[in-house]
C-alpha cells in the first residue's frame, strides 16, 4: 500500500551511476506513431471488479434460455433494454433503463481459462506475467499518465484486498494505492486510532515536532535527513477531512443512499464520492461471495441463487449511472465493469457452470463515449467471437484512449520501454 | 482402502506387541520415545520390515506440535512419505487409580495401554471443495482444559491403573493424500474423572490448559528448531569435509598464482581496507569523515548484522566493555547472533526472487526456499557451497530447500527465468533483454540465455513462442536484433567464456571448472528430484576459483550491503561497468577465497575496518571514495523487526497458511508458518477478493513492509529496492494498525511493565530513549518528555488491578475448506474490525498516564531520527 507523492527527496538521487544516463533510450526506440489520435476526455475511472468470472450468458450476453440441467442457454428470462436490439438477463432491469449510456463489449476474449488469479492478473495488467519486469495495473498506469487531480486526495483508491494484479510493478509504489475492505474502517493508515482524537493528535505532533526539530539541528545538510523530516511533517496534512469525508456516506441523502442498494452499491456510492472528491481511478471490488455461496465463480449451487448477486450489480450500477450524471460527472468519468472470464452456456453437474475465456462481456459506461450500443457479437449459444473480437489488450487501448491516454506511448522500466498495452487497438468506432 | 491400510496399522501394532520387538528393552525414563515410520504399505501387513524407520527421538510429553525435519546428507530438506506414522512410548507407573486417558488427534490415531488400543480417532478426510460449513465454535470448558480445536476429534478412554509399571503407546497418522504432513495438537493425557488432565510424560509434565499448552508448545518448537541445526550438521559432516578440502586446494592454488600479500597493516587500527581507501582519497583529494559514536555504532552495526535495534541490556553490556574493545567484541557478539541468518535471508529473497504463493501457487511462484537460505545462513555454509546446492535445485519443493527455487508457476520457461536469477546474482551478468531477443545494451544474445537454461534443464531447449517480439502491421519494428525463432531448440552450453572457459585445461587440473563434479560432494540421490549432470558443471563453472567474477560479485554486494554503495555499480549489471577500487575489490574476493568462501569472514574485513566506522558522507563524491558509509534509512524489514523489538511485542501475526484445518495438501497450500521476523511474510495472495481468505494481522504488517518498500510478490530479481521517503510512511506508521499496537501499553509490551517500576521519571525517561533510539535524551528532550509525563506520573499505578494477556487470537476454524460460508466471511470480518481498536490496554496503569506514555512513545518511533540508520 502506498499513494502518490510529490515528494523530490530522492534518496539515491546523488548517487546514481551514469549507467542510466548513457542507455539514454529515446535514441535507441524511437516513440512510435500514434495510431489513433486520441481524443478522449475523460478525467476519472470507476473500475468495478467482478471477481470469479461472471456469466456472461446471464447477464449481458444471454442467449436461449437453460434450465440448469442438459438444455444449455441463459438461466432466466430475457428483457429489452432502452436499446433496441440490445437483450439482457430479466435480473438487469434497472441497467436495462440505462443502457442507452452504455457500451456492451461481448467478445473479450483470452485464453486463461483454469487460473483465476492468472486471468484476473491478465485483465489487469493486459500482459502475461514475465519474471524481467513486473508489469503495472490499469489503474497505476493511468495515474501515472495522468497524475492526481489533488494533493488532498489519493489518485489511486481501491476497496478490496491488496495484491499483486492491483501493484504499479515497475512504475514504482510511487503509482500504488490505497485501500479498504470495509467502509465503516476506512484505509488502513488513512485513518486514526479510535483512541486518538484531535486534542491527543496535537499534542502527540507538538512532541514529535520537537524531537524532530532537534534531530534535523543535529544533522545539518544531510538530505536523507531533510527528507524524511519533510515527509514525516507532510504525511498528516494528507490525511485531511477532505479525503476522510468522503467516507461519511451519511452526508447523503437517505433516498440517494438507497437507491444504491446493499453494501456493494453503498461502494459505489463511496467510488462516485471518492471520484467527485479528486481520484483518478476507483476500484470497487463486488466480493460478497456469500450472497450465493460462491460470488461470481458460480460452479455447482453457486447458480441458484447467482441472481441475487445480478440484482446487486444492477440496481448499485444503475445507481451509480444515473447519479453521476445528476452530477455532471458522466460525461468526464468512465465507468467500467470487468471480470477475468465468462461462463459456459452449459451447465456442470451440480447445476452450475465452468469458467469461458473464448467469449465474455465487460461494460462501459458514460465516459464521454458513444453510448447505446453493443461491439462483437458471439455466436447463438455465447460461445465465442462471430464478429469483432476485443483481446485484453484492445480493451485496455479502449480505456485508456477514452482518457486521453495514448495506449501505445511507451513507458521505462529503467531503460527498457514498454508500450502501454500490448499491440492494444481502441476500439475506434465508440471513441468521439 | 484408506480404513484397510489404517487397520492393517493396528494389526501390525497389536502383533508386535510393544516397542519392545524394536527396541530391545521397554523404555522406562520419563523421557517419551518417539519414532517416525515412513513408506508405509497400503493394504498390506506392516512390520518393522516393510517400513523404514527414519527417526527416533525423545520427547517430554505425549504431546506432538512438530516433527523433527528429515534432511538429506547434504542438510537439505526432504519430504517424508505421507502419509507417515509417528509412534511414541513410554512405561511408567502412576498412582494407582481410575484415570480417563484423553486422544486428541486431527487424523487417524490409536492410544494402546500395554499393546491394547484404548482409543481410536478416525483418518482426516481431505478437501475436495471449498463448501464446507462452519463448525460450531470449540467449547469452552468449565475446569479450564484447553478447548479442543476443530477439526481435532477427543476420545477419552477410562482405565483402572495399578501400581505396576504399564506401557503407553500412540500409534499415529501424519498428513496422507491430500492432507498436509504436520501432527497439528495431537496429544494424550490423563486425569482422574473430574480434574484437568495432564500431558502423559514425567510427573512434571503441563497440564492441558491454555496456558501450559501454549508455553510447551514454544518450547517443543525451539527445541525442535535447535534439534534441527544439530542434526543437519551431524548429517552432512561427509559434506563440510569435502567443501574444506575443497577449500584447502584454493588456499594452495592461490598461492601458487599469486603470492602477494596486503594482509600486514602499516598504521595500527587500520586495516588492509582503510589503507588501500586511503590511497585513492589521497588522489582524489577527499577526506575521510570521523568516526561516529559508540552508541551510534551499535545501533548501526546492530541493524547491518542482525537487523534490529539492539535492546537496552545490549546496550548496557557494550557500555559495559573496555572501551577500546567494545567495537570489536560487538561484531563478534552479534556475527553469532541468529539475527544474523535473518538479516541476510531478506537480501537474497530479493535478489533470488523468492516468491512463494500461499495460495495455490500461480503468477511466477516459486517455493519457499527461504528455510533453506536461512539455515545456509544459520549454519555458515561457505557460499562456494550455497550456490552450487542452489543451482543443483534438489531437495523439497514446498518444505524449504533449493528444489523450490527451480519452480516459476505459469512462466513459459521456468529454466530461462532461473538462468537470468543466477546470472544477475552471482556473475553480474544482466540478461534480461536476452529472455525474448538479443539484448540490445548487453553483450548478451537470446541464445546466450537460452544455452545456460539448457544447462540447467539437463536437455535442449526451446524457444517459446511467449518469449519472442511479434511483429504487428502497423505497429513500429522494434530497435533489436532478433537473432532466433519461436520453437527452435538451443542446446546446453556455457555463455560466459570471457569469465571462465571450460574447455581448457588449466594449471591446477583439480581445480578446472570441469572438476568439481569429480569431487565427491554429491555421493547420494535426492529422492525427491531427478539429478542433472548439467547443473553441477553450470554451478562448477560458477564457482570456480578461476572464475574470479564470482568472488568478486559476492564481495561487492557484501560490501554494498554494508557501505550503502558499491566498489562497482550497478552491482547486479557489470557489463559495463569499471571499478575505481580495483585493488579492494582484488584484495577482498581473494580473502574471500583464503577464508574458504566465508561469509563471515567476509563481513569482519569490513565491519572491523575504520571505513565502517565512519560518519556517514552526504555528498556523491566523498561517497566514491568511502569517506564514510552512505546514508541510509532502515529496510522495510529492520523498521518492523526493531519496533518489535524495542516495545518488546511479538509480530502476534495469524499462521502464514490459508488451509490451517490441514485438509489441502501443501503443494497448493503452503503453510509459511508464524512469523518471528520480518522476512518471513510473504504476499496475503487475496486475488480472489474474499474477506474470508483475509489474515488481517498479517496484513496490518505487510501493509507497513508494502509502504516501506518490501515486495510482498516477488516475480523478478532486484538487487537495489524503491526506497524514496513517501507521506504514505509516515501516515501507515502514525495511523496504522501495526503502529498503533507499537505504541499501546498493553500487558505484553515491555513498556508497560518498565512504567510498573518503582522507579523516578528521568530514569524512566532515559530507559525510554535507549530502548528506542539507543542513546540518552539530552537535556532538551528530557525535560521535554518529563514535562509532558509529570502530570499523571505520580498515581500512575493501579494496584490490584489483573494483568491480561493483551493478545488477539484469530478464530482457528476459517479455512479454505469453509471460506465460503457466511460466517467465515463474517468472521474475519470482524477480526479487522476489533484489530482497528489494537490491543488491550493494561489496567495497570491509570488511562490518564497510559496515554501520555503512549503519546511519547509515537512520537519516539515515528520521528525521523528511528528509520535512518546513524
Amino acid at each position: 500500500m502506498s499513494r502518490t507523492t510529490d515528494s523530490t527527496f530522492t534518496r539515491r538521487g546523488f548517487l546514481q551511476t551514469a549507467a542510466a544516463a548513457l542507455a539514454s533510450p529515446l535514441t535507441l526506440y524511437p516513440e512510435p506513431r500514434t495510431l489513433n489520435p486520441v481524443s478522449g476526455k475523460a478525467e476519472s475511472c470507476i473500475f468495478i471488479w467482478l471477481g470469479g468470472g461472471a456469466s456472461h450468458v446471464d447477464t449481458f450476453d444471454p442467449k436461449g434460455r437453460g434450465d440448469g440441467k442438459k438444455t444449455p442457454g441463459c438461466y432466466y428470462e430475457t428483457i429489452d433494454t432502452a436499446v433496441p436490439g440490445i437483450r439482457v438477463s430479466e435480473h438487469l432491469a434497472l441497467t436495462a433503463k440505462v443502457m442507452d449510456r452504455c457500451i456492451l463489449l461481448r467478445t473479450i476474449t483470452h485464453g486463461i481459462n483454469e487460473e483465476h488469479a492468472a486471468a484476473a492478473n491478465l485483465m489487469h495488467t493486459g500482459r502475461r506475467p514475465s519474471e524481467t519486469i513486473v508489469y503495472p495495473s490499469l489503474g497505476s498506469i493511468i495515474t501515472h499518465e495522468l497524475g492526481p487531480r489533488t494533493p488532498e486526495v489519493p489518485p489511486y483508491v481501491v476497496m478490496g484486498y491488496p495484491n499483486g494484479m492491483r501493484d504499479p510493478g515497475f512504475l514504482g509504489p510511487k503509482y500504488g494505492y490505497v485501500y479498504l475492505t470495509q467502509l465503516d474502517t476506512g484505509p488502513n493508515g488513512l485513518v486514526r486510532a479510535p483512541d486518538v482524537d484531535s486534542a491527543r493528535q496535537k499534542r502527540r505532533e507538538s512532541l514529535l515536532g520537537s524531537l524532530r526539530d532537534e534531530y534535523v539541528q543535529r544533522n545539518p545538510r544531510d538530505p536523507v535527513i531533510a527528507g524524511q523530516a519533510a515527509v514525516s511533517a507532510q504525511g498528516f496534512r494528507i490525511a485531511g477531512p477532505r479525503f476522510l469525508n468522503v467516507f461519511d456516506l451519511t452526508r447523503e441523502s437517505s433516498t440517494r443512499r438507497q437507491s444504491y442498494g446493499g453494501e456493494f452499491g453503498q461502494r459505489c456510492l463511496a467510488a462516485r464520492r471518492i471520484v467527485q472528491a479528486g481520484a483518478r481511478f476507483v476500484e470497487v471490488s463486488f466480493n460478497l461471495n456469500f450472497l450465493n455461496g460462491t460470488g461470481w465463480d458460480t460452479h455447482n449451487d453457486g447458480q441458484l441463487k447467482q441472481h441475487l448477486l445480478i440484482r446487486d450489480l444492477d440496481q448499485a450500477l444503475a445507481a451509480l449511472i444515473l447519479d453521476l450524471e445528476r452530477n455532471r460527472l458522466l460525461d468526464k468519468t468512465l465507468v467500467v465493469v470487468a471480470t477475468e472470464f465468462g461462463r459456459p452456456p452449459e451447465f456442470d453437474s451440480g447445476g452450475g457452470r465452468g469458467h469461458q475465456s473464448a467469449a465474455f462481456s465487460c461494460l462501459l459506461a458514460g465516459g464521454g463515449l458513444r453510448t447505446g450500443r453493443a461491439v462483437g457479437v458471439t455466436d447463438e449459444l455465447s460461445r465465442k467471437a462471430v464478429e469483432r473480437p476485443v483481446t485484453v489488450p484492445d480493451f485496455h487501448a479502449t480505456i485508456h484512449a477514452a482518457l486521453g491516454i495514448d495506449p501505445s506511448k511507451n513507458l521505462f522500466a529503467g531503460a527498457r520501454p514498454v508500450p502501454i498495452t500490448d499491440y492494444g487497438r481502441p476500439i475506434s468506432e465508440i471513441l468521439r | 482402502m484408506r480404513a484397510v491400510r489404517l487397520a492393517v496399522l493396528v494389526g501390525f501394532v497389536l502383533t508386535s506387541g510393544s516397542l519392545a520387538a524394536i527396541n530391545g528393552k521397554p523404555q522406562t525414563s520419563a523421557r517419551v520415545l518417539v519414532e517416525l515410520l515412513e513408506n508405509i504399505p497400503a493394504g498390506k501387513e506392516l512390520s518393522a520390515e516393510s517400513s523404514l524407520r527414519t527417526e527416533a527421538y525423545n520427547e517430554p510429553a505425549f504431546a506432538f506440535v512438530r516433527t523433527p525435519t528429515k534432511y538429506s546428507p547434504h542438510a537439505l530438506a526432504l519430504d517424508r512419505s505421507t502419509p507417515f506414522v509417528l509412534r511414541a512410548s513410554l512405561t511408567r507407573t502412576l498412582p494407582p487409580g481410575e484415570y480417563d486417558f484423553r486422544l486428541r488427534a486431527r487424523n487417524a490415531a490409536w492410544l494402546l495401554i500395554d499393546g491394547k488400543v484404548v482409543a481410536a480417532t478416525d483418518p482426516q478426510k481431505p478437501n475436495k471443495e471449498s463448501h464446507d460449513p462452519m463448525p460450531e465454535p470449540a467449547l469452552v470448558d468449565i475446569l479450564g482444559i484447553r478447548p479442543l480445536h476443530y477439526p481435532h476429534q477427543q476420545k477419552v478412554a477410562r482405565f483402572s491403573i495399578d501400581e505396576k509399571p504399564h506401557t503407553y503407546e500412540l500409534v499415529a497418522v501424519i498428513g496422507g493424500k491430500g492432507l498436509t504432513p504436520f501432527p497439528g495438537e495431537l496429544s494424550v493425557s490423563y486425569g482422574k474423572p473430574g480434574q484437568i488432565p495432564r500431558l502423559l510424560g514425567g510427573n512434571s509434565a503441563p497440564l492441558l490448559t491454555d496456558a501450559a499448552w501454549e508455553s510447551y508448545s514454544e518450547k517443543s518448537f525451539r527445541s525442535h528448531v535447535h534439534g534441527d541445526i544439530v542434526r543437519r550438521r551431524n548429517l552432512s559432516r561427509d559434506v563440510a569435509a569435502a567443501w574444506n578440502e575443497r577449500h584447502q586446494l584454493v588456499r594452495a592454488w592461490m598461492k601458487e598464482r599469486s603470492p602477494q600479500d596486503l594482509t600486514k597493516s602499516s598504521a595500527p587500527g587500520d586495516t588492509v581496507v582503510d589503507r588501500l581507501l586511503a590511497v585513492k582519497q589521497k588522489a582524489a583529494g577527499i577526506v575521510a569523515n570521523p568516526v561516529i559514536s559508540d552508541l551510534a555504532f551499535l545501533r548501526r552495526v546492530s541493524l547491518d548484522t542482525i537487523g534490529m535495534i539492539p535492546t537496552a541490556d545490549e546496550v548496557r553490556a557494550y557500555l559495559a566493555d573496555p572501551p577500546n574493545q567494545r567495537r570489536y567484541r560487538a561484531i563478534e557478539r552479534l556475527l553469532n547472533h541468529p539475527g544474523w541468518a535473518d538479516h541476510w535471508v531478506s537480501y537474497w529473497q530479493d535478489v533470488l526472487a523468492e516468491n512463494p504463493g500461499i495460495l495455490k501457487p500461480d503468477l511466477n511462484n516459486t517455493g519457499p526456499f527461504r528455510w533453506w537460505l536461512h539455515q545456509s545462513f544459520r549454519d555458515d555454509i561457505p557460499l562456494d557451497r550455497m550456490v552450487t546446492e542452489l543451482i543443483e535445485m534438489e531437495g523439497s519443493a514446498v518444505q524449504g530447500a533449493p528444489a523450490a527455487f527451480a519452480q516459476a508457476t505459469l512462466n513459459d520457461s521456468p529454466m530461462a527465468a532461473k538462468a537470468t536469477i543466477i546470472s544477475q546474482a552471482f556473475l553480474g551478468q544482466n540478461m534480461a533483454c536476452a529472455r525474448c531477443h538479443d539484448a540490445p545494451n548487453h553483450p548478451f544474445s537470446q541464445k546466450d540465455l537460452y544455452s545456460l537454461a539448457a544447462m540447467l534443464s539437463g536437455k535442449p531447449i526451446g524457444i517459446p513462442e511467449t518469449s519472442t517480439v511479434k511483429l504487428v502491421d502497423g505497429f513500429r519494428t522494434p530497435n533489436i536484433k532478433i537473432s532466433l525463432k519461436a520453437g527452435e531448440k538451443i542446446e546446453p552450453a556455457w555463455p560466459f567464456v570471457d569469465l571462465v572457459k571450460p574447455s581448457e585445461p588449466l594449471r591446477t587440473a583439480s581445480l578446472s571448472p570441469n572438476a568439481l563434479p569429480e569431487i565427491p560432494l554429491f555421493g547420494y540421490e535426492a529422492p525427491t528430484t531427478t539429478r542433472v549432470a548439467t547443473r553441477r558443471q553450470l554451478a562448477a563453472l560458477v564457482v570456480s576459483p578461476e572464475n574470479e567474477r564470482f568472488a568478486q560479485v559476492m564481495v561487492n554486494r557484501v560490501w554494498k550491503r554494508y557501505m550503502g554503495r558499491g566498489l562497482v555499480e550497478p552491482a547486479d549489471d557489470w557489463s559495463s561497468a569499471k571499478s575505481e577500487h580495483p585493488e579492494l575489490l582484488q584484495y577482498l574476493s581473494r580473502e574471500l577465497l583464503r577464508g574458504g568462501y566465508s561469509l563471515k569472514h567476509l563481513a569482519r574485513l569490513i565491519l572491523h575496518s575504520r571505513a565502517y566506522r565512519r560518519k556517514p558522507v552526504i555528498d556523491d563524491k566523498a561517497a566514491a571514495q568511502f569517506a564514510g558509509p552512505t546514508r541510509r534509512r532502515m529496510t522495510a524489514e529492520q523498521l518492523v523487526d526493531s519496533l518489535h523489538r524495542g516495545v518488546g511485542k511479538q509480530l502476534g501475526s495469524e499462521d502464514l497458511n490459508l488451509s490451517p484445518v490441514g485438509d489441502r495438501p501443501l503443494e497448493q497450500f503452503l503453510n509459511l508458518g508464524t512469523p518471528c521476523r520480518a522476512w518471513e511474510f510473504t504476499a496475503i495472495s487475496n486475488e480472489r477478493d474474499r474477506p474470508s481468505l483475509a489474515l488481517p494481522m498479517a496484513q496490518s504488517i505487510v501493509d507497513v513492509l508494502t509502504t516501506f518498500g518490501w515486495r510482498q510478490s516477488r516475480q523478478n530479481p532486484v538487487t537495489v529496492r524503491e526506497d524514496q521517503p513517501s507521506p504514505m510512511q509516515t501516515l501507515i506508521l502514525a495511523n496504522g494498525i501495526m503502529g498503533t499496537r507499537i505504541t499501546r501499553l498493553s500487558d505484553d509490551s515491555a513498556f508497560t511493565e518498565l512504567c510498573l517500576q518503582e522507579r523516578p521519571l528521568p530514569e524512566i525517561v532515559r530507559e525510554t530513549f535507549l530502548r528506542i533510539l539507543s542513546r540518552q535524551p539530552n537535556e532538551k528532550e528530557s525535560k521535554l518528555i518529563q514535562d509532558h509525563l509529570r502530570p499523571a506520573f505520580g498515581n500512575r499505578r493501579i494496584p490490584g488491578a489483573a494483568k491480561g494477556t493483551g493478545k488477539l487470537r484469530p478464530d482457528p476454524r476459517v479455512s479454505w475448506a469453509n471460506h465460503f460460508s457466511p460466517e467465515s466471511t463474517h468472521i474475519r470480518m470482524q477480526e479487522e474490525r476489533r484489530l482497528r481498536t489494537g490491543d488491550e490496554p493494561t489496567k495497570r496503569l491509570t488511562k490518564a498516564f497510559r496515554e501520555r506514555f503512549e503519546d511519547v512513545l509515537w512520537s519516539l518511533v515515528n520521528s525521523p531520527e528511528f528509520v535512518v540508520v546513524p
